[in-house]
């Protein structure tokens, strides 16, 4: 038996709240029962055409399955229950607890390198690569990241999609004004580490920043709309067939 | 003959607690052993006793093993000891209500 049985029933669950991994489970285990369905009734003599009717009839209706799935708040994603907070508010948290994570992974890295290992300003080693690393995993890295991991629960949770659009315009724009930089030279021999947010947008490297954010960020979003906008255009065909 | 909804509240979950009380089952298999087992007294359609598997192991009545036979993975289920003690409320609820229908029928 194939997948494509319970295709239907599958983005039907998932539109309407329940988690992939739980969906993948219980078609999987449909289609385990339908197949034992159909090999208990060939034993009783039917035929595969009639067998797999019978199977489906036993197994109930798709609308019977759903509702009886769908009428079980347990089974929801607490995600679909609160699509404003798992796609909106905790990605555009995960904004700046990312920066401050990685400042202080910068502070951390700086402060062994200068206080146990030695390096000066005059000997940095790799500590200005780190520190530049870090600096563009702050910058560049982190809003991509926020925006990107929300847009892709969201595109597969099949969630609405104006919370994951809003938060990544909101985390391009927030990202872009944020800034972070080492200084340390012979003249700073302590060195210092800043990190700041602030208008207005100083050239074209924020541009860059929020286009790229957008365009990244949200890309699992166009992915799934482009894959659906394939799956109507077959089943139009299939209708007009 | 149609089943009203209101008798059968609860009853796939004594009867899934029940069998799967005795040894773990999977799902086609408990399927099959409550038509068997009510001689079609109660049939549900089939594939509405996983929604009520699934439920029964978020509230840690059931837990489930995987195991993979001929190439085709089977989610088994068994009873866990919440479970066996929500069997036992549940059985000593079901007698006590069965038993009072019973005694009104049986007077009337």
């Amino acid at each position: 038996m194939s997948t494509a049985r319970f295709a239907a029933l599958a983005e039907r669950l998932l539109r309407d709240g329940i988690p992939p991994r739980r969906v993948r489970r219980l078609i999987a285990e449909l289609e385990v029962h339908f197949d034992d369905l159909v090999a208990e009734l060939r034993s009783t003599g039917l035929s595969a055409s009639e067998s797999e009717r019978e199977a489906a009839i036993r197994l109930g209706p798709e609308d019977a399955l759903a509702a009886s799935i769908l009428a079980r708040p347990e089974l929801h994603s607490w995600a679909r229950r609160w699509p404003g907070v798992a796609f909106g508010v905790l990605p555009l948290l995960s904004l700046p607890a990312q920066f401050v994570l990685s400042m202080f992974v910068a502070a951390q890295v700086f402060s062994l390198a200068t206080h146990h290992l030695g390096f000066t300003a005059l000997r940095p080693g790799p500590v200005p690569w780190i520190c530049a690393g870090l600096q563009i995993y702050a910058l560049w890295i982190a809003p991509i990241l926020a925006a990107g991991v929300a847009s892709y629960f969201a595109a597969r949770q099949r969630a609405p999609l104006l919370w994951p659009i809003a938060a990544g315009t909101v985390i391009a724009l927030v990202g872009a004004l944020t800034n972070a930089g080492l200084d340390w030279s012979p003249t700073v021999p302590h060195g210092v580490l800043s990190g700041g947010i602030g208008f207005p947008p100083r050239g074209l490297s924020q541009w860059l920043r929020i286009a790229l954010t957008l365009l990244v960020g949200l890309s699992p979003l166009l992915l799934l709309l482009r894959s659906k906008g394939r799956d109507m255009t077959r089943e139009d065909l299939h209708q007009s067939a | 003959m149609a089943q009203s909804p209101s008798l059968m509240s609860g009853v796939p979950e004594l009867l899934v607690l029940r069998l799967t009380s005795a040894r773990e089952m999977y799902g086609y298999e408990i399927a099959r052993a409550i038509r068997e087992r009510t001689h079609d007294a109660i049939s549900l359609g089939e594939g509405v006793l996983y929604p009520a598997l699934h439920v029964l192991e978020e509230r840690g009545f059931l837990r489930t093993r995987r195991r993979t036979v001929s190439g085709r993975t089977r989610v088994y289920y068994q009873i866990t000891p919440a479970g066996q003690r929500r069997l036992d409320a549940l059985g000593e609820e079901w007698r006590r209500i069965a038993g009072g229908v019973q005694s009104v029928l049986a007077s009337t």
